[in-house]
């Protein structure tokens, strides 16, 4: 690799790349190529045929579009000691994204343009070339009373509307939200959450809650709020062509059957589900730390981590609190076959930074959300390693796939997530260069976030993040690779 | 029975867990160590003056978030006894109350001289943290759900000075109440299952929630060391032929929470009243760990009834805890590196 010289936020005059694993989930290509960049511009894509290729296979650097991340907090304003735009953004381009859609449950809440036009600024007060998109919230205030400023958020063009951290509270609220969102062709994006039956919860309802005495987030508390959901949206249909939904990290194999048969039936609904919900466990609270795909036999039987002594750290570690929270090894399975047969289109990340104040507490009273911004890819990577996701829809879920939820926002209001989600010559430069044979220790001084919630502190990962370059600017690039 | 006074004794051979947390990672072996122990102790709590200088100038604070009482002054008596000096915190007085963290809480009582902490909190795993960021051994006197190992162990002692043979193999316990609440029930799952005794829990369904699942992983045998149980709501199949039956509070919050009907519900269907208590063998003990609702739980007349062995919990509490204190206190040098677990 060539030293590409400039400092973060720079136009990335030359930066030439031979013999890597090339990444098109738009011409869903794969396979050995060069690429050269120049002025920011992708110059060119050359495949690589014959004896030219030999050598070069998918398990060394790979050049992929930079990912688009459809869920992520970067706290601001209101929680800047959690996150803040530039360590959010610094965050994102170090895991490999170029493009970012923020939660509106910062404080105040994204319920007026104003506050768009903040966030906005401190993207480009931070200099990250990182685009940072973000949605309006539902309601004002997220209360879940009234309407938020819908139709002005528009216009100061956010991508969709949630409530996130709460579903939107009522299923009246909802069918409003999603007849106006539609009119402005944008998606309600809900947290699907029965707040009833979930209220006090601490883990999944399910063996290693009961085991460790910890209060129950049951599955129906999900599988209830989708229903619901999904019934609204096909009422507000009749009136409103162009309402959509788009749930965001559906954790339950039930849920995602909900989904999978509303999909089925026609309904505008799109899902993502999380690299958390893909790899973790609720057995990790209890102290595992094998990945979701490890603790379940090949039909199907969940693994039992007391009888198979595989409780290694200490229990309770709050980093693994989580909403929805770390389900069964069957759901995280689900979660992967939904990712494999299309039902979920993309992987969010949820990244969802804390402080330590709000993390080293007792865990039913830790704040919940994991940082995962960084990791996000070295989980998919970790799937891809085990043989049970294609590297090519492991790129596709965290690029054209969450830019497709986004695209479809261009209603009245048009928005901004217009990057090329392909490698196109001639395009500006928006892509992500890893090294799927280099694996990086997750240690707090590795994360660029603030939010050392990780509980994937202490271990490692394949997939390390060599350069980043977002619309042709230097988003990051690894300490050593200049030096190479 | 010997009455050694502990202090002559060699450090303790075999225990090694600089905190007891849960009886979950104690073994079997480790189990029986505790039982002599607290015979010991029991033998020390038979003399005229029931002091001995085992713990003389060690510090034990006991930390406590959520009220109790007879726990509490079980704990501090047992220290006081082996001469230990006290301090006792309860959240009403301490700077809890002004918001402060438990880590920093239990820093500050560590620099103030804090060695064991003895601790009891209303959320399930607290301990874990408390041992996390505390340089002395931590001793759970119960977190919220999850556990309260000091329990299970002078219950199990209970059961043992109480049966004849002093031998839970194949004898019938059955625990009745709200489990699903219960620390108390927790780990009485890991300590009767790992003594080979035939453990019933048993309780109205929505107070019994879950614990099927985790009967059902236990069922065949899987887990190394503990054998399985059973869960029913059929109070007569649970108590029929039993050799223990103990009673579990019953807390009126389950009402509001819309998980009892009403109290006078509950005591109809599954109190432990003399005419179910004969379901049980004829020689069978009854047990309950405080405090009783009498009238609701348990009638007042089996509470008090020549089967009833509630009283010897209470005494046998302080000997086990004698014990553990022991046990913890000498382990500290050689355990000094394991970690929280």
């Amino acid at each position: 690799m060539t030293a590409t010289g400039p400092m973060i936020g720079e136009t990335v005059e030359r930066f030439e790349l031979e013999k890597a694993w090339l990444v098109d989930p738009v011409s869903g290509r794969e396979g050995p190529g060069e690429i050269v960049v120049t002025d920011g511009i992708l110059e060119s894509v050359v495949w690589l045929e014959g004896e030219e290729a030999a050598g070069v296979t998918d398990k060394g650097v790979v050049v992929a579009p930079g990912l688009f991340d459809l869920h992520a907090h970067f706290r601001e304003p209101g929680f800047e000691d959690a996150e803040t735009v530039a360590t959010g953004s610094a965050a994102a381009a170090h895991g490999g994204f170029t493009t970012v859609a923020l939660m509106p449950n910062t404080s105040p809440a994204v319920d007026d343009p104003g506050v768009v036009e903040r966030i906005r600024s401190a993207a480009r007060a931070s200099g990250s070339p990182i685009e940072v998109l973000a949605y309006g919230a539902v309601s004002a205030g997220r209360a879940g009373e009234q309407l938020s400023a819908m139709g002005e958020l528009a216009d100061a063009g956010v991508v969709g509307y949630s409530d996130d951290g709460a579903p939107v509270k009522t299923p009246k609220l909802l069918r409003s939200a999603l007849l106006y969102a539609g009119m402005l062709g944008l998606p309600i994006v809900d947290h699907a959450e029965d707040a009833e039956l979930t209220a006090g919860a601490e883990a999944h309802e399910g063996y290693v809650a009961s085991v460790m005495g910890l209060a129950g987030w049951p599955t129906a508390g999900e599988v209830n709020a989708v229903a619901r959901d999904l019934a609204v949206l096909a009422d507000a249909l009749g009136d409103q062509p162009a309402a959509r939904l788009h749930l965001t990290h559906v954790s339950t194999a039930a849920a995602l059957d909900l989904v999978r048969r509303a999909r089925a039936a026609g309904l505008p609904v799109t899902c993502d589900v999380t690299p958390h919900h893909l790899a973790f466990t609720d057995e990790w609270i209890a102290g595992a730390r094998r990945w979701a795909w490890d603790a379940i036999d090949a039909d199907g039987t969940p693994r039992d981590p007391w009888a198979d002594g595989v409780l290694k750290a200490g229990p309770y570690n709050t980093s693994l609190r989580v909403n929805p929270p770390l389900r069964t090894a069957a759901d995280a399975a689900a979660c992967l076959a939904a990712l494999l047969d299309g039902t979920a289109d993309a992987v969010a990340t949820d990244h969802a930074p804390h402080t330590v104040v709000d993390k080293e507490v007792e865990f039913g009273r830790a704040a919940n959300g994991i940082s995962g911004i960084e990791t996000a890819l070295g989980i998919l990577l970790s799937l891809v390693d085990a043989g049970r996701l294609p590297l090519a829809r492991a790129v596709a879920a965290l690029t054209t796939g969450p830019a497709a939820v986004a695209a479809a926002s261009t209603g009245t209001a048009g928005t901004s997530a217009a990057r090329p989600r392909g490698l196109t010559e001639g395009a500006p430069a928006d892509l992500v260069v890893f090294d799927r044979a280099d694996r990086w220790r997750v240690t707090p001084e590795a994360l660029l976030s603030r939010g050392k919630n990780s509980p994937l502190i202490g271990r490692e990962v394949p997939g390390r993040v060599l350069l980043t370059i977002a619309g042709g600017r230097l988003a990051y690039e690894d300490p050593e690779a200049g030096s190479d | 029975m010997t009455a050694v006074a502990p202090a002559a004794h060699a450090p303790a051979v075999g225990w090694h867990h600089r905190h007891l947390i849960d009886v979950d990672v104690v073994t079997w072996p480790e189990i029986e160590l505790i039982m002599r122990t607290t015979d010991e102790m029991k033998g020390i709590l038979a003399r005229p003056i029931r002091k001995v200088p085992a713990l003389n100038g060690r510090r034990v604070t006991t930390l406590f978030y959520e009220a109790s009482t007879r726990t509490r002054v079980s704990f501090e008596t047992a220290a006081r006894n082996l001469s230990a000096d006290v301090v006792s915190i309860s959240t009403a007085t301490s700077s809890v109350t002004k918001g402060e963290s438990l880590v920093d809480t239990v820093r500050t009582l560590e620099a103030l001289g804090a060695e064991i902490l003895v601790m009891r909190h209303a959320v399930s795993g607290a301990p874990y943290l408390a041992a996390e960021v505390f340089g002395g051994h931590v001793l759970n006197g119960g977190d919220g759900w999850h556990a309260h190992p000091t329990q299970a162990l002078l219950d199990l002692y209970t059961m043992r000075e109480n049966l004849p043979g002093g031998d839970l193999r194949g004898r019938k316990v059955a625990i009745v109440g709200d489990i699903l609440h219960s620390r108390v029930a927790r780990s009485n799952i890991w300590t009767l299952t790992a003594a080979g005794a035939d453990l019933w829990l048993c309780g109205p369904a929505t107070l019994l929630r879950g614990m099927d699942r985790w009967a059902a992983a236990w069922s065949g045998g899987a887990i190394p060391g503990h054998g399985r149980f059973n869960v029913t709501s059929d109070i007569d199949a649970a108590l029929r032929d039993a050799d223990v039956v103990m009673g579990l509070r019953i807390q009126r919050e389950r009402m509001q929470g819309g998980l009892l009907p009403s109290l006078r519900e509950y005591a109809a269907r599954f109190q432990l009243n003399a005419e179910r208590v004969s379901l049980a063998k004829p020689d069978a003990i009854v047990m309950h760990p405080g405090p009783m609702n009498e009238g609701v739980e348990i009638a007042p007349d089996v509470a008090i009834s020549g089967r009833s062995v509630i009283t010897d919990q209470v005494a046998n509490g302080v000997a086990v805890r004698m014990a553990l204190l022991y046990l913890l206190a000498g382990a500290h040098e050689a355990a000094r590196g394991e970690a929280a677990r």
